[in-house]
């Protein structure tokens, strides 16, 4: 016997595998950075991934130790941040630049430091969205209409992140507001485009990672994983437009 | 010339959209650059498919073709800015996404629950149309950008290694 190691090692990579995949990687670069993990530690691994769960097999080659264990994906807000240094710590393991128990205390200090919420996230997506209306054809009131009620939006999703309402009533309220404002452009007849406005204000709830990830699962026969990425996408995508048809009457602005 | 300032002016505000939409989904710092960049090319070279008079590609294979360039840039890119090949490729994607067509259909899906029967095929006929678009530009997008990195596993998976061997 070896004093536990395959159960130390198995609950590193389930802790690993879920905040990981929580902050938003597709399934292929899960796998292989286990993988790679589990080639420098000498064991052999088998994962299988879940809409919400994450079921790892850690065990040791020749019929030894066998560990399984299953664990909740954690629900996080999508950060590359995380997803680049727990990438680099997989090498960094795989390497033996880290050893097996620092490995732990290095897991506990990426997940303990969060990316910080940049003050200026709301100005620069404001900056985005306006310069997205302006990709559409939009002139140059509807991108400062754009911009403000972008802005807002994103100041609002930022408050009511912080209080952990439900992220879908967090679509829902940011693109209400979002196109409430985004109507001012027509109802005062500010400029010349404010179908253009009211459509790109909201584009910045659009989940295009969470769709993009799908993809990259189906591409990959991760094909249960896939779907539940793609209906996690859909809904957010339907309380967005429920969002916007709602701030479009409220308002009185006809579709056309 | 006029379509010369609005290639410039397309891939500026290409630029100035992957930053913003790249700062919502938290890349590491050294990112960002690459990510206006790589939107900047992509999108003008989506604009050239589209605008000169020699080629007039429709916007459904240009975006296609532009989004594999992106694949391509993105992958290449990544092990010099040490971040995984998706944190340069998403939201340099977004720029391209088809807003305007999704807004039309939605529209459209709505006048044809509120529109009487004369005016159900004409809002039937809109929503179809801007729907099929917005969903062939959103599949050739992802399939253009996805393809690369299962293309190159070698480079897009060893981009964050320390040690590069």
């Amino acid at each position: 016997m070896n004093d536990g190691r395959v159960r130390r090692i198995c609950d590193f990579m389930s802790r690993y595998a879920v905040w990981l995949f929580g902050s938003g990687c597709t399934c292929i670069r899960l796998e292989k950075n286990i993988r790679r993990m589990a080639v420098a530690a000498g064991v052999d691994v088998e994962v299988t991934i879940l809409p919400r769960h994450i079921h790892l097999t850690v065990s040791e080659p020749q019929g030894g130790d066998a560990v399984t264990t299953i664990a909740s994906i954690q629900t996080l807000p999508i950060s590359y941040d995380t997803v680049t240094r727990l990438s680099r710590l997989s090498w960094d393991v795989a390497d033996g630049i880290v050893s097996c128990d620092d490995a732990h205390a290095e897991l506990d200090r990426v997940i303990a430091t969060p990316c910080p919420e940049r003050s200026w996230l709301p100005v620069i997506v404001g900056a985005a969205n306006a310069a997205f209306c302006r990709l559409f054809g939009g002139d140059i009131i509807a991108m400062a209409v754009v911009f403000v009620a972008t802005v807002a939006g994103v100041v609002i999703r930022q408050m009511l992140a912080g209080k952990h309402v439900d992220n879908r009533i967090v679509v829902f309220a940011c693109s209400f507001v979002s196109a409430v404002l985004a109507a001012g452009d027509g109802l005062f007849g500010f400029g010349s485009t404010p179908a253009v406005a009211i459509g790109s204000s909201v584009l910045y709830l659009v989940p295009g990672i969470p769709f993009l990830n799908s993809f990259s699962d189906l591409v990959d026969g991760h094909y249960i994983c896939a779907l539940g990425r793609l209906m996690q996408a859909v809904v957010l995508t339907c309380c967005l437009s429920a969002g916007l048809c709602c701030g479009m009457l409220l308002m009185n602005v006809g579709m056309f | 010339m006029d379509l010369a300032l609005q290639f410039f002016q397309d891939a500026l505000f290409a630029a100035i959209a992957a930053i913003g939409f790249a700062a919502i989904s938290r890349p590491p710092r050294q990112a960002y650059l690459w990510c206006a960049v790589i939107a900047a090319v992509g999108h003008s070279v989506r604009f050239l498919l589209m605008h000169t008079p020699a080629v007039h590609f429709h916007i459904v294979i240009a975006t296609t073709l532009a989004a594999l360039v992106v694949g391509i840039l993105a992958v290449l890119i990544s092990p010099h800015a040490k971040v995984p090949a998706e944190t340069c490729l998403f939201p340099s994607l977004l720029p391209m996404i088809p807003g305007m067509y999704a807004y039309r259909t939605f529209g459209a899906l709505v006048m044809c629950l509120y529109g009487g029967e004369q005016t159900f095929d004409h809002y039937f006929f809109l929503f179809a149309s801007n729907g099929l678009t917005c969903f062939f530009i959103l599949l050739g997008m992802v399939v253009g950008a996805t393809v690369p990195i299962f293309l190159m596993p070698g480079i897009s998976f060893r981009a964050t290694r320390s040690r590069l061997i």
